[in-house]
């Protein structure tokens, strides 16, 4: 439980900061401090533990599906590191306090921080391979707000996102990568995947395990050729620089290679790739760290060098080579921590960082130049500083690196190669800062920075002095266990002394140094060399690249999507027709086993008006007139269609609807061009010729395919229920509002929505309206011919009365609800057309809304009444009751059901003709804002 | 009551959606306090039958007193349950948003939404092809209504095309239920799954015909490529609570795939096993691959967050294309972080542009926002959380959707599914920092976020955090729900009684002449 | 007696309404081409009633009825659209 306490106390500590943001700088500083302090030390609580050899962990069930748990280790590894990411930042909250200027948040940054340091305790105290993804990718995002803390400045910005991109790639690599492993495995349990270790690196997977965690660890640790986004994190303030930098974010992606050097590490896959990454990345960092002008620009490419020089001490497959890649993670922290914020006083002190401007600052701050001078000195591996001890085993290990095998002495020619320029660097960031005459312009008057600004500094120091002289004492115990849990088995015996005798990594030493001390002489003419290459900004080339690829996801979208409707709608049908298409190919035989009707001259007839009423729609399509009447014949004969085939009940909706239909786009056509110039090419027609031809073939042929095979259906339920059960003889009436009253119950609504929906359309809607007919003839002037006028009006309670009569008998004889709603409404609207909207609205005060709105609720409640006699939604009951004058009636409940149907469709259809035919008037709605 | 409790989630928002419209003058206060408390009674009565649901039996609500198959059914099982409270919530909140004003900028917005909601849940409840069919039709032409809310130029027009596309889909689901009554001669789900295992070539063809236009149906619903062109500018256009609701309507098309093809395309349907499966795989990763374009090119960010959306489809669509219990359990989970992750930034992203001025949602410089702090914060969750990063719920939605495919099919998911993320990630961190660092020097201005709106943007985000706190019995209860998806025979036995199984279904239709 | 005396008419009716079509398709003005949908309806009509006739029900001429109503209204329709365009003022 306590060592969950370690990840959570850093995690509530992100909160503090926050609620005490009110509070003095110095309040605030320790309020923040308290959290990790005692995370670190509960850590060292259990270091004794670690120190036995034992692993303290930690197990909570979490997402077993998915073989996710809160599992936490505490072994030697995850100790080093959380004793370094807990003291490293327990000195950068300290520093800050003190770096951060008055106007930036320091909350803000601690909040960050906090998070950060949440993210990366969790990484190295992961048991899971996916909790350690979880928070691996937690330190992208975390790191992203923190360098972008400066958000003013597009470098920080752009450094930030860069930063996001390639490590949050990388993390993504990483994933995969795991997954691959839990699926050799079966397990992401830390343990189980150790256990397995020679079926991974034995599985033919294992190239791509390696290749996809290797990803992500390179691109964490700014290895060649992902190291460029590194220097550009370097437009976050330093505190946060030296905390990624040093002990952090880069050093996960080494922390990854150790964690999984017992598990991938041991073939000559991993010594080539690793070994070379970390080759080339020290080389690499070393030159540019020479060559760079910026104070932190030469901090950021040491790191990217040592961060090789770590890589290439894990490549080497030995575990000597481990132990030393472990030691030299602790030293570069220790030291590279230091020097950061040794940089980040001179920063803050003289105003610039650029160290041409910078010469002679021992003058001004001599305290801050010694504590720089040693931890640039351990940088360069000086003896008695901790530097030394790792950089002599990094040069005995490159001798006996021998798989290259007859070049095999380049590594240790390349390796001292390294040295030499980091001792050229690590000397030119003193002499050129602190020394080298007097300083040039600089902004501000350099002079020492408050007290405790340099105790971070000076502990840091401290601690590469007491490991460069006592390092059996102060730190093998730390070493061993954490080289235990990286070889997963015992330790090779080996001494931490200073003087190992006079041998060949002694000589490499002072070689490296001499050399160092040469190069740094003859700097200036390594200048006009580098000078001679076109300096590539990668933060520039990176965001050049990403929005060209932006660009080109604009340019194809928008080729894509070009927003025609018309392209829209080619592509789902040719999905439609590809798909149908497919089932139609999988019938062996279309016609099934109904023998075909005899011929019929009649059905013959019907059948080619319909057809070239449909071609005439298409063909006069640029009249539209024209072209509605030919739809309104196809309409007519689909309704002829319907009565020839016993059924007038349809026949007569489906005219009703026709009518309906017919008014609407006439009351819709007026806004539009009377005639449309042609505008589709002959390869369009064609084209729509084609696609309507083909959709026509497989319709018929899915019609007659079906129509010709027998089925033994639900209908005939209903037909024998139709009485009994639903106390009607009009069957299509007793499916409507019984068997399948909660369909019709639905198409209500949505047919009062539909009023609604047009009533938002129109809405504040202005519209051309054309002055002249199709033929150029200007309108008639007699709005409301008299004649029309009074046959309409006697026309009304004649429609009335038949609506009346053909929702009552609906049940029984054709009719209903939803025919009598449409009688109604057509009357209505041709009093719309022959007295206006005007003289209408009169005579007719009702709004249609809440008609339609109270139809939909009458025929609702009619089903939830059903509930009172413990009867499912819709139960309908019937009786015959006997009413004197007019004798037996049989009232049902889906009568009242019915009602709703009616009113609903009288207000629905009355809202969207009668606002659509308002819109030329002004009683145009107007409700809609903008 | 608790008899009627699983037609309620269809008949409450209806009877109060219809009292709402009843007048268009009531006062503002009472419409919402109205809505409001209604869709807080229908997130309690989705915790209900969740509650229900979970003990695994399947129970069936026949309407009218129909028995199935010859009436229409509605259905409580765990992934019903399920999607009906995931829609309540997300309806509640998108409701709370809309009442600091937005309710108010046209006319009737509580009464649609409330039918819209009528319309979804009808959707997830039904055991009945048509009836489903009508409450496409209802969610269909409420979500219409909703999109023209507020009245824009832009709005009017994506609507005209959401409202085409659409309409021609239904016309597509009339002819797919024209087919498969022909070829079966039942509407009840159940039942046609029973008779689809008796089929002779010839009708097994048509009703392959049949099922794959349905397939093109509920892929035009769930905007799957080369059918989702309605999408982008419809969500990018709709106000933001409509957007936010409009979250839920591509899982509609995802939950119909689901439950159609697992209940009637299963193995015992002979050539018919598996129908339309190996398409949906393909269509996924074509969606993966078109949106993770389209977020990289967005210039807004609401058309950020449409494209998003895209994205989650083409993984849903892809876990549905892998067709196992396992995948189906991890398409739930994803599924159910999507709608509220992508229906919580919609919220987000309209507070942000509330407080640009000019610029709006357009990802350009523009002044500093009035609470960057808070929205910041929240949007780098939200947008987290979408893109997949952990610790926030997409990560293990994705995650356990990559690690349900098959070693084949990781060849082809895995690349496209983390470039997707690498996308939206890249875009989203252009957007964030355009829009919180790359500010003017002007002063901020605008509306606060406020208490309702606040709790809404909130509650719907916070699921990127409690998503992943309960993503143990979260998984758990998404994994018996495939179980329950995969076996269908206790659904069949429930509706349709105990001989309703396969094996002893009635002979040949075509022998009965 | 009556059936040959009704598919005779039925025929008849059926040719006028192709006759209909004709007038509809070569125009050559639009009263021309509203004129000849008027007439399709009251040709329609007719025959709903030949059809009612010879199935025997009595609902056909209800229905006839109604398709008369719905007739005019939609020709009335058009002509005030030829009137005035604005059918609805």
């Amino acid at each position: 439980m306590t060592l969950l306490l370690i990840v959570l106390l850093p995690l509530l500590g992100a909160l503090v900061p926050l609620m005490a943001r009110n509070l003095p700088r110095g309040r605030l500083a320790w309020l923040t401090a308290v959290a990790p302090a005692i995370a670190l030390g509960i850590a060292v609580f259990h270091l004794g533990d670690v120190f036995a050899g034992q692993t303290p962990q930690f197990h909570l069930p979490w997402i077993s599906e998915l073989g996710l748990d809160l599992a936490l280790r505490f072994d030697g590894l995850s100790a080093l590191f959380v004793l370094l990411i807990l003291g490293i930042g327990l000195l950068i909250i300290l520093y800050s306090r003190y770096y951060l200027s008055g106007e930036d948040s320091l909350a803000r940054l601690y909040s960050f921080l906090m998070l950060f340091m949440t993210a990366m305790i969790g990484i190295v105290m992961a048991d899971n391979l996916l909790l350690m993804w979880v928070f691996w990718e937690l330190t992208s995002l975390t790191s992203f707000l923190l360098i972008g803390y400066w958000y003013q400045l597009s470098e920080a910005r752009k450094g930030a996102r860069m930063a996001l991109t390639v490590t949050g790639a990388g993390g993504l690599a990483l994933l995969a990568g795991i997954l691959v492993i839990g699926h050799i495995v079966g397990s992401y349990q830390f343990d189980d995947v150790l256990a397995a270790a020679d079926q991974i690196r034995s599985s033919e997977l294992y190239p791509v395990v390696l290749v996809l965690v290797l990803l992500g660890a390179f691109t964490k640790s700014a290895q060649f050729p992902f190291q460029f986004w590194l220097p550009h994190a370097m437009s976050a303030p330093t505190p946060v620089s030296a905390f990624l930098h040093s002990a952090t974010m880069v050093k996960a992606g080494v922390f990854l290679l150790a964690r999984m050097h017992p598990i991938l590490s041991g073939t000559d896959l991993w010594f080539y790739i690793v070994s070379f990454t970390g080759l080339a990345t020290l080389l690499y960092g070393a030159w540019f760290a020479l060559m760079k002008q910026d104070l932190k620009g030469v901090l950021a490419f040491s790191t990217i060098s040592h961060l090789g020089l770590i890589t290439l001490l894990f490549g080497f497959n030995s575990q000597m080579a481990a132990v030393a890649g472990l030691l030299h993670i602790i030293n570069h922290a220790t030291f590279k921590a230091s020097l950061f914020m040794a940089a980040g006083i001179v920063d803050h002190e003289c105003g610039t960082r650029d160290i041409r401007k910078l010469n002679g600052l021992y003058r001004y701050m001599p305290h801050t130049t010694i504590l720089a001078m040693v931890a640039s000195a351990s940088m360069a591996g000086v003896p008695l500083l901790n530097g030394f001890l790792s950089k002599e085993m990094f040069f005995a290990e490159s001798l006996d690196a021998q798989l290259l095998g007859g070049l095999s002495w380049l590594i240790p020619a390349l390796a001292t190669l390294g040295g030499i320029l980091s001792v050229a660097y690590s000397l030119r960031f003193i002499h050129d800062v602190f020394f080298n005459g007097e300083p040039k312009d600089l902004p501000k008057t350099p002079h020492e920075p408050p007290r405790y600004m340099k105790l971070p500094i000076e502990i840091l120091v401290l601690i590469c002095l007491l490991v460069g002289i006592l390092p059996s004492l102060v730190i093998k115990d730390l070493l061993v266990s954490a080289s235990a849990s990286v070889l997963a088995g015992p330790v090779p015996e080996f001494s931490l002394a200073i003087w190992h005798g006079f041998n060949v990594p002694l000589m490499m030493s002072g070689i490296a140094l001499a050399g160092g001390v040469g190069v740094y002489a003859l700097r200036h003419h390594l200048y006009s060399f580098q000078r001679q290459f076109r300096a590539r900004n990668a933060l520039l080339v990176f965001e050049a690249n990403i929005q060209r690829l932006v660009n080109l996801a604009e340019r194809s979208m928008d080729s894509f999507e070009n927003g025609s409707l018309q392209r829209y709608m080619l592509w789902l049908l040719l999905t439609a027709l590809l798909f149908v298409g497919i089932g139609l190919l999988a019938v062996p035989q279309l016609s099934g086993e109904f023998e075909q009707q005899p011929f019929d001259a009649m059905l013959l007839t019907g059948a080619v008006i319909t057809g070239l009423a449909g071609l005439g729609t298409a063909i006069t399509h640029r009249k539209r007139i024209v072209s509605l009447l030919m739809l309104s014949v196809v309409g007519l004969m689909t309704s002829l269609a319907f009565a020839r085939f016993a059924a007038p009940d349809l026949a007569l909706t489906q005219l009703a609807v026709e009518v309906v239909t017919m008014i609407l786009l006439m009351l819709a056509l007026f806004f539009l061009p009377q005639r449309t110039p042609k505008e589709s090419s002959a390869r369009r027609i064609m084209r729509d010729v084609l696609l309507a031809s083909a959709f026509g073939v497989v319709i018929a042929s899915l019609n007659f395919a079906i129509l010709t095979r027998p089925v033994e259906s639900i209908s005939d339920f209903f037909m024998a229920n139709a009485v009994s059960g639903g106390g009607g003889h009009n069957v299509v009436n007793v499916i409507l509002v019984d068997f399948r009253g909660f369909d019709t119950l639905g198409e209500i609504t949505v047919l009062g929505i539909a009023g609604l929906a047009i009533f938002k359309l129109l809405n504040r809607l202005r519209l051309f309206m054309p002055s002249s007919d199709l033929d150029g003839r200007s309108w008639s002037p007699d709005r409301h011919p008299m004649i029309l006028a009074t046959v309409s009006q006697t026309l009304l309670p004649l429609a009335l009365l038949v609506s009346v009569y053909i929702f009552l008998r609906g049940h029984n004889e054709p009719g209903g609800g939803f025919i009598a709603g449409l009688v109604t409404a057509v009357a209505i609207i041709l009093l719309y057309i022959a007295r206006g909207v005007d003289w209408t609205q009169r005579w007719l005060r009702f709004p249609y809304q809440p008609v339609a709105a109270a139809g939909v609720l009458i025929a609702g409640l009619t089903g939830a009444g059903s509930w009172m006699f413990g009867y499912p939604f819709l139960t309908s009951s019937f009786g015959h009751f006997t009413i004197p004058v007019i004798g037996e009636i049989e009232l049902a409940t889906a009568l009242l059901f019915d009602l709703g149907v009616y009113l609903t469709v009288v207000g629905a259809t009355l809202m969207i003709l009668a606002n659509l035919g308002k819109l030329t008037t002004p009683h145009r709605p107007t409700k809609e804002k903008s | 009551m608790l008899q009627h409790l699983i037609v309620l989630p269809v008949v409450l928002p209806l009877l109060v959606g219809a009292s709402l419209l009843l007048s268009r003058s009531s006062s503002p206060v009472l419409r919402r306090t109205i809505s409001l408390v209604a869709q807080a009674v229908m997130v309690i009565i989705a915790i209900a039958l969740v509650a229900q649901a979970g003990d695994g039996t399947i129970r069936y609500y026949a309407l009218g007193d129909w028995q199935p198959p010859f009436g229409i059914v509605l259905v409580l099982d765990r992934l019903s349950a399920s999607m009906v409270l995931l829609s309540s919530v997300l309806a509640f909140f998108a409701c709370l948003y809309s009442t600091a004003g937005i309710d108010e900028t046209g006319s009737n917005f509580h009464g649609l939404f409330l039918l819209q909601l009528m319309g979804i849940n009808g959707a997830f409840l039904t055991g009945d092809l048509f009836n489903l069919f009508v409450f496409f039709e209802v969610l269909l032409i409420a979500s219409y209504a909703l999109l023209l809310h507020g009245g824009s130029k832009a709005r009017t027009l994506s609507a005209l095309h959401y409202v085409v596309l659409n309409l021609l889909g239904s016309a597509f689901f009339l002819i797919a239920l024209g087919i498969l009554y022909g070829v079966t001669g039942t509407l009840n789900m159940a039942d046609m799954a029973v008779i689809v295992t008796t089929l002779d070539p010839g009708r097994a063809g048509l009703m392959e015909a049949g099922g794959l236009l349905l397939l093109v149906v509920f892929g035009l619903k769930a905007a799957m490529v080369p059918l989702y062109f309605w999408l982008p500018r419809a969500y990018a256009a709709a106000s933001a609570p409509v957007a936010a609701l409009f979250a839920i309507m591509t899982k509609v098309g995802i939950y119909s795939i689901l439950r159609v093809y697992s209940l009637i395309f299963t193995d015992n349907a002979g050539t018919l096993a598996d129908l339309g499966r190996d398409w949906l795989w393909w269509a996924g990763l074509a969606t993966l691959v078109v949106s993770m374009i389209g977020v990289l090119s967005a210039r807004d960010l609401r058309t950020l967050v449409a494209y998003l959306v895209m994205i989650s489809v083409g993984t849903l669509l892809t876990a549905l294309g892998m067709n196992s219990v396992e995948a189906d359990s991890a398409l739930l989970f994803y599924l159910i972080h999507s709608t509220l992750i992508t229906g919580g930034l919609f919220l987000l992203v309209d507070v942000i542009a509330g407080q640009r001025g000019k610029a709006g949602a357009r990802i350009v410089r523009a002044r500093p926002l009035l609470q960057a702090g808070l929205l910041g914060g929240l949007f780098l969750i939200g947008t987290a959380a979408a893109v997949g990063l952990p610790p926030f719920s997409g990560a293990i939605g994705k995650v356990l959707i990559l690690t349900s495919a098959s070693p084949e099919q990781q060849i082809w998911l895995w690349p496209l599914l983390l470039l997707a993320g690498l996308c939206s990630m890249i875009a989203c961190s252009r957007a964030g920092s355009s829009i919180f660092w790359r500010t003017g020097k002007s002063e901020p201005s605008g509306d606060r976020i406020g208490l309702a709106r606040g709790i809404a943007t909130g509650g719907l985000l916070s699921a990127a955090l409690a998503l992943v706190v309960l993503a143990g019995p979260l998984s758990n209860w998404t994994r018996a729900t495939a179980e329950q998806l995969s076996n269908p025979a206790p659904y069949l036995e429930a509706l349709l009684g105990k001989d309703a199984s396969p094996e002893t279904a009635p002979p040949l239709k075509g022998d009965e002449e | 007696m009556l059936d040959i005396a009704l598919w005779i008419s039925i025929a008849l009716f059926a040719a006028s309404l192709m006759l209909n079509v004709f007038r509809l398709a070569i125009g050559p003005d639009l009263p021309d081409r509203i004129l000849a949908v008027d007439t399709m309806y009251v040709n329609s009509i007719a025959l709903i009633v030949l059809f009612g006739i010879q199935l025997n029900s009595k609902a056909y001429f209800e229905a006839a009825l109604l398709i008369a109503m719905l007739g005019f209204v939609s020709t009335v329709a058009v002509c005030k659209y030829l009137l005035r365009g604005d059918i609805i003022e």
